[in-house]
């Protein structure tokens, strides 16, 4: 993978964590906000056969920090573009810049926008991946750092395919500096999956494991790495196993997302070769056996796909003796998330945070195998409480559906066994059923809905009940670990319950090539036509604007599993 | 003579008639038995139909798509529970409720319970058999965990529906014994004699019996079976003919509570308490005349306000010079108790009783029935009773 993909990517990075250290030193552990657009536009190469010319532009809208001024003034802005080129030293296009304002700018107050210019001579089909790549680099930015929206189109012999990537308004989990996690599941899995009617909760509840000191093999640490690198794990079941279907009685898979200082991928996905090294080994980290759960790494490598797609992919493995239990394939996803932060004791300059970014993405494996005791201990313990989520919640379901089950038997006993016609009929006739089958089939129904109803209900109201939005985002690693510490930012209330959630990423406007449906589907004679629409005219990005939005102690969803432990008490019965 | 006299000379109950005769004058002069309220009788019929609505409100709440719950008296809370000396502790008209619902994790299993145990009630009703609790409890034993689940169950049901227990077809197994001059037929149409030289168990189905007959002169409530087995040792129902003898072998059961209740209701002859002097014993003795909180929404059918303490008072361990080395110091959950007791609302319109138990904690010390046998091994029977019997001595 080569060109526009790793360029684009890089520089994203690099002025996120230019902007990351401008930001911190005004206001420590402030979360990003603005907008960042790029645009490719490849036309047929004169000079090369089946070879795109490729000029892709980002432009840069940073939102100014309060009484901080421009942060990208002109003399800073040679400086970027320095080295920018210094840090792509492999990009053989030229790289430009201007500092123009555009009709960007237009909703944004105080921006300073400038854009980066290059061009790139590729093929077709490296286009179409390196685009798929970029778009899930930003889905994964994105949901780490929801503020920063990405305005992505692809333009090619005139036919534009444009993408927004943002999640601005929607709830997410507050890390430590300056990065926040968002939690609608719609960016992990696909809803249609699992269902409209199945799905009532949309979000996942993070558990945060403890912060551990990665140890540094010395022959990283004489590429001049000073201060500590410190990874956090957070693990969450996707989706919610508090409202429960009943295809949702197993896990499924597991995801791994890996992000660096600043809230970074630290992994761009590479077709080539899909899974890092050190996590082919499901059980080196974490001791599935525990739970009953043989993981085998999941070779099913698709970029394209409207999800985050995982640096990581397990699949459970069935074995011959889960004939009796539901072996629906779709399950629930074990997502894990692990954050490597960098402390070095002093504000850290820019080039030194992309100097660690750089050792994390190119020694990852080593790093964590010296560190792998601390690592797995940390990993386990975020794991096995989220997966103790799930055995709470089959648990309470069975529980639930058996309490249901002997209520709906003894109301059928009573009406079965009546004498009276007028209360036979009655029952029959308030539930509109035909005969006793019916009305048994429609009273099962009934309860099973209204206790699904409550569960949502349950969801939406730990919203309801939310402390203000706070902007605490500066918290020790201590706090991080304490679940006290950890603030759920949401939106306004019943927006949640909204089954047409719609995810940061939307797909607006133009229709989109046949050609970038899927890198393997490509037929360039169609591009290079242009037999799909023509331009169409510039979009105004909708946004995502569903959830409520107010805060929550993340402790109210630990009592929510915590009640649901009376499931399992003997004589719980009030 | 042919046959020896049983029992003492009339004159020996002169005091017991008098008390017998201010009793019924009390009665008048009230109006007679206390209307009854909250729980009262019902038809098989009627529980049949208070079922079948249970179920359509359930029915009509799901339709509106609404969860549906059980509202619930609280039973066991003080502020719905009021105080009438004609009556005892009964529950207040507008109590506090709870709700058990449907959907809710902590109350779905409960609400499922009381379906469960509803739907057994409709049979039973229907097809007019009975069963205990405990046959309740092992219908499915895993399902309901433990015996008190289903108690409590019953109780709310017999509650919410506000009919009694008996009317549900579920007896209580009986633990009491009865002896003496009491003659009656059982529903099945067993004709018993208390009358025996062992005791009788007190019947499961006290509603069902029928033409009771006795010549009693007044009633023993006997609190330990071990007291009450002296006593018919000591043939001591045939030495104070004509009378009666009841234990309930400690808090008594709510059959037994209910045949003390009946012989009152029947005869209105003095009823008396026989308890230890500690103030487990006294509270014994309470439930037996102003009833129990759990019970509290059938007092009217349980409670005798009548019954009067006769022994073994506190007082009596001084007057009778009982060896303080067979008195007991009162434990920490004796006084406890005691202070619970002397704050109950029913204390206050008692102050022989409320006199008693200040001896007993200023003295810290409590005695057993048993502690007269130190005085000589028949002096229970021989002296104490005979004597309280005669000259009135009980409070």
């Amino acid at each position: 993978m080569e060109g526009t993909a790793v360029a684009v990517c890089e520089i994203l990075k690099y002025l996120i964590i230019h902007w990351r250290c401008e930001t911190a030193r005004i206001s420590k552990g402030a979360l990003l906000e603005g907008e960042l657009v790029i645009s490719i536009e490849a036309l047929n190469s004169k000079h090369q056969a089946n070879t795109l010319h490729c000029v892709t532009t980002t432009v840069n809208i940073l939102k100014r920090v309060a009484s901080a001024g421009s942060i990208f003034g002109g003399l800073v802005l040679k400086k970027i573009l320095k080295e920018i080129q210094s840090i792509l030293p492999g990009l053989s296009a030229e790289l430009s810049w201007t500092s123009e304002e555009t009709s960007y700018s237009q909703d944004v107050s105080g921006v300073t926008p400038f854009q980066m210019i290059f061009e790139v001579h590729e093929k077709p089909r490296t286009l179409m991946t390196d685009s798929l790549v970029i778009k899930n680099f930003l889905r994964k930015v994105i949901t780490v750092l929801p503020k920063i929206r990405f305005n992505f189109s692809v333009k090619v012999n005139g036919i534009l395919s444009m993408e927004i990537f943002g999640a601005e308004n929607e709830p997410t989990l507050n890390l430590s500096n300056g990065i926040a996690l968002v939690v609608n599941h719609q960016h992990y899995v696909s809803t249609p999956k699992f269902g409209a009617t199945e799905l009532l909760c949309s979000r996942i509840h993070p558990v945060l494991g403890h912060p551990v000191m990665l140890f540094i093999p010395d022959d990283v640490a004489k590429m001049g790495l000073l201060g500590e690198l410190i990874l956090t794990p957070a693990a969450a079941l996707c989706p919610c196993p508090k409202v429960f279907s009943n295809q949702l009685n197993r896990i499924s898979s597991a995801s791994i997302f890996l992000y660096g200082p600043s809230g970074l991928p630290l992994i761009l996905l590479n077709p080539e070769q899909p899974t890092s090294t050190i996590f082919k080994d499901t059980s080196y980290f974490i001791n599935w056996k525990k739970h009953h759960l043989c993981m085998v790494p999941n070779l099913d490598f698709n970029l394209d796909r409207d999800l985050v797609l995982p640096d990581v992919s397990y699949q459970v493995e069935s074995s011959e003796g889960d004939q009796t239990q539901n072996m629906d394939p779709q399950g629930q996803t074990l997502l894990l998330f692990l954050f490597v932060d960098f402390h070095s004791g002093f504000p850290v300059q820019k080039m030194e945070l992309w100097g660690v970014h750089t050792l994390l993405t190119t020694h990852l494996s080593a790093i964590l195998t010296e560190s792998h005791s601390v690592v797995q201990d940390s990993i386990q313990v975020a794991v096995d409480q989220a997966l103790e989520q799930h055995h709470h919640a089959v648990k309470a379901h069975q529980k639930l559906q058996a309490s249901l089950s002997v209520a709906v038997n003894s109301i059928m006993s009573i009406m079965t066994g009546s004498t009276s016609s007028s209360f036979r009929k009655t029952c029959l006739q308030t539930l509109q059923a035909a005969d006793t089958q019916e009305f048994g089939t429609k009273l099962h129904k009934s309860f099973h809905e209204i206790t699904q109803n409550r569960f949502l209900h349950h969801c939406s109201r730990e919203v309801k009940q939310l402390l203000p939005e706070k902007n605490n985002a500066e918290q020790s690693t201590e706090d991080a670990h304490e679940n006290s510490s950890l603030e759920l930012l949401a939106g306004t209330s019943g927006q949640v319950e909204n089954k047409s959630l719609k995810r940061g990423s939307l797909r607006q406007g133009v229709e989109e090539t046949r050609a970038f449906r899927s890198p393997r589907a490509l037929n360039p004679s169609e591009a290079a036509l242009g037999r799909a629409e023509p331009t169409a005219a510039p979009l105004t990005p909708s946004r995502n604007r569903t959830g409520p939005r107010s805060g929550l102690e993340d402790a109210l969803w630990l009592q929510e599993i915590s009640n649901l432990s009376e499931w399992l008490s003997p004589g719980s019965a009030s | 003579m042919a046959f020896a006299p049983r029992g003492p000379e009339a004159s020996f109950f002169q005091v017991l008639d008098q008390h017998r005769a201010s009793l019924l004058a009390a009665l008048r002069k009230g109006g007679g038995e206390p209307a009854g309220g909250g729980t009262r009788l019902a038809t098989s019929s009627e529980v049949l139909a208070a079922i079948e609505n249970v179920i359509q409100d359930i029915i009509t709440s799901l339709a509106r798509n609404e969860a549906p719950a059980f509202t619930i008296d609280n039973r066991s809370s003080w502020e719905n529970i009021k105080f009438e000396d004609s009556v005892g502790l009964h529950m207040v008209s507008h109590c506090t409720t709870r709700k058990i619902k449907s959907d809710s994790p902590k109350s779905v299993k409960t609400f499922a319970l009381i379906l469960k145990i509803l739907s057994m009630i409709y049979k039973l009703v229907q097809s007019n058999t009975y069963a205990t609790k405990r046959d309740i409890y092992y219908t499915d034993s895993q399902l309901f965990g433990n015996q008190t689940v289903v108690d409590n169950i019953i109780n709310d049901i017999s509650c919410m529906l506000k009919v009694p227990r008996r009317s549900l077809h579920i007896l209580s197994t009986s633990k009491g014994l009865i002896a003496g001059d009491l003659r009656y037929i059982e529903e099945d149409g067993t004709k018993v004699n208390c009358a025996c030289a062992t005791a009788v168990a007190v019947p499961s189905n006290i509603q069902g019996i029928q033409n009771l007959i006795t010549d009693a002169k007044f009633l023993l409530i006997v609190e330990k079976d071990a007291t009450f087995q002296r006593l018919l040792d000591d043939s001591f129902c045939t030495k104070m003919s004509p009378c009666i003898m009841v234990t309930g072998k400690g808090a008594p059961d709510l059959n037994t509570r209910l045949l003390v209740k009946k012989l009152w209701d029947t005869f209105h002859i003095p009823i008396f308490t026989l308890v230890d002097a500690d103030p487990h014993g006294i509270e014994i003795m309470c439930i037996y005349k102003y009833g129990s909180m759990a019970m509290s929404f059938e007092a009217h059918n349980l409670t005798v306000p009548a019954i009067r303490w006769l022994g073994l008072l506190p007082s009596d361990i001084k007057r009778l010079n009982i060896p303080k080395g067979t008195l007991i110091p009162l434990t920490k959950q004796d006084q406890m108790k005691l202070d619970s007791v002397l704050k109950r609302p029913y204390i206050t319109c008692q102050p022989f009783w409320r006199k008693e138990m200040e001896i007993m904690a200023d003295s810290k010390m409590k005695a057993e029935i048993q502690a007269l046998t130190f005085l000589s091994s028949d002096y229970l029977s021989r002296v104490y009773l005979p004597n309280k019997l005669k000259f009135g001595g009980w409070i």
